[in-house]
């Protein structure tokens, strides 16, 4: 397939390729993420279940207690963090732990453009997300 | 090291800070990773809201404390920040944290203990004070028209409506990398033009206690969004009064400060909101679902009690003693209570405890086997039903010590 771009806008550098992981829901990392193993516990979230490690993380926007940007820092310690982030409007939570944890992240992405499986690249310092490949079905 | 990549100034992209070179150097790096995290924290944050540059704050109040509510992820982080040598550039304060030295330290397992014992090192070795409560203007008040870095938010609504202190509503780790750095970024309400207020609102009733005066701030929040309301109709109200107005607004809403009265303003140009002793009634119905007379815990303190408080509190018991089996929990900063302690002594003879550096909502009452709570605090009212799992009886007071004492 040809690559489809997307153009964001740049919270913290950094750049990789890997597989999307795509909530349509908020995503809260106090309390909705296990810093224990990285996977999402917040009841009734549909990827509850779902583990963020090493997957570009795509959600709209976070919620939830300030703590949760220390959360991110701990799984990014334990290895368990994605390898992006893809928000559709960066809020104070999710960017702070971004940077502590020095997590690449962009904003301003309509993430509705990605499914989760999808391969994607991100340059998280020109703003770029690019669809590689499908998943497959 | 690079500060930004190179297209940074391509539109779309976040519109750059202007630092001095010291803070450049910092940003760079020069002064290690910790302080280099800190300043990164502040120019993000400052870009994403707009700020144009760092502004130095006389005083940084952290939330984040209990262990109750951080969990073990975020000590982590503390330990990595606390073991780089970071101190703090300004006056820095913190939130309660989830155990008392004297009572519940008890009563909690070991375990937990040594857990919050060693964030609190943690803050220590940063140089934060142990003032462990949420009304720090009690310990210092800010001078009128500071500029603070104060998580928090019945204090930050307390400090920009009651002090005139001027603050945004901080996050935990925002506050802390502000009390390392000793600046916040110029956005939000430390800008004129942002303290403006956009909605006239009539209490068209008069409200006869503090429960009351929570509740209107629980119902305003609500409906407010993030307009700052000029509040007509408040005669009589007493700072504590405007402490739990403020506390229960920030609660259910998103707005950091209130006016009352300003005769600067030109009201006719505001968007009016009335507010019917209905609406307060409704309010304090709605943050009551249990209605039994025994509740396992009777708590005043949501903020922390002022000294007038508790002197209050004092002559309203008199010489009675707290009945039987039961709990009341008389919640206060450890410098109040050593300022009152004419007045505490004579409390605690009551079999009342009086509880400092913590208080019910961040300390673990479930794992005491409290499941019903009387208070007087809307704020806490509608945080104890999700925080405490505990339901809830909201009443002035008075009433709550009538419960405590009589029988």
């Amino acid at each position: 397939m040809q690559p489809i771009t997307l153009k964001g806008r740049r919270i913290v550098e950094g750049q990789c390729k890997a597989e999307a992981l795509v909530s349509k829901k908020p995503i809260s990392f106090l309390g909705g993420v296990d810093p224990a193993d990285g996977k999402i516990i917040e009841k009734g979230h549909e990827l509850c279940g779902e583990c963020v490690k090493d997957k570009v993380l795509c959600f709209p926007h976070g919620h939830g207690s300030t703590v949760g940007s220390y959360v991110l820092y701990s799984l990014a310690k334990k290895n368990l963090a994605p390898k992006a982030i893809i928000n559709q409007t960066a809020d104070p939570v999710v960017v702070v732990g971004a940077i502590i944890a020095n997590i690449p992240m962009i904003d301003q992405i309509d993430i509705k453009q990605i499914e989760t499986g999808d391969l994607v690249e991100v340059n998280a310092c020109k703003g770029i997300v690019k669809i590689l490949k499908r998943r497959e079905s | 090291m690079q500060r930004h990549c190179e297209d940074f100034e391509k539109k779309g992209e976040l519109k750059r800070l202007h630092l001095t070179k010291e803070e450049e150097r910092i940003y760079d790096g020069e002064f290690g990773w910790a302080n280099q995290i800190c300043m990164k924290i502040l120019v993000r944050l400052g870009e994403l809201f707009n700020a144009t540059k760092l502004i130095p704050i006389s005083s940084a109040h952290v939330s984040g404390v209990s262990y109750k509510t951080l969990g073990d992820a975020p000590t982590d982080f503390l330990e990595a920040i606390a073991n780089a040598g970071v101190k703090t550039s300004v006056k820095a304060t913190l939130n309660p944290h989830g155990i008392d030295k004297e009572y519940l330290c008890k009563k909690l397992s070991s375990d937990i203990c040594k857990k919050q014992w060693q964030i609190l090192e943690y803050f220590n070795k940063m140089g934060f004070k142990n003032s462990l409560t949420c009304t720090p203007y009690y310990l210092e008040k800010p001078r009128h028209g500071a500029h603070l870095a104060w998580a928090e938010s019945s204090a930050v609504v307390y400090a920009n409506s009651v002090i005139g202190a001027w603050t945004n509503r901080e996050g935990g780790p925002s506050a802390l990398a502000a009390a390392i750095i000793g600046k916040t970024p110029d956005y939000g309400v430390h800008k004129t033009e942002n303290r403006q207020p956009k909605v006239l609102v009539n209490v068209e009733t008069s409200l006869r206690n503090e429960t009351e005066f929570g509740a209107l701030g629980i119902f305003l929040g609500k409906i407010l969004e993030d307009k700052i309301p000029v509040i007509q109709g408040l005669q009589g109200a007493s700072q504590d009064h405007l402490k739990q107005l403020g506390a229960s607004l920030a609660s259910t809403g998103m707005v950091n400060m209130f006016y009352r009265n300003n005769r600067k303003v030109k009201v006719n140009e505001l968007e009016k909101i009335s507010v019917e002793k209905e609406d307060i009634r409704r309010a304090m119905e709605e943050l009551t679902t249990t209605a039994t007379q025994k509740p396992d815990l009777i708590f005043i303190g949501c903020p922390h009690c002022s000294l007038r408080e508790i002197r209050q509190i004092a002559d309203c018991i008199g010489t009675r003693k707290v009945k039987a089996e039961t709990e009341l929990w008389i919640c206060t900063s450890r410098f109040i209570k050593e300022k009152a302690w004419k007045y505490t002594e004579k409390i605690e003879q009551s079999g009342a405890h009086i509880i400092t550096d913590t208080c019910a909502v961040v300390t673990w009452t479930d794992k005491l086997g409290i499941k019903t709570i009387m208070t007087n605090s809307a704020k806490t009212a509608h945080y104890a039903p999700t925080l405490n799992k505990a339901e809830m009886t909201l009443t002035p007071l008075k009433d709550c010590l009538e419960t405590a004492f009589k029988g």
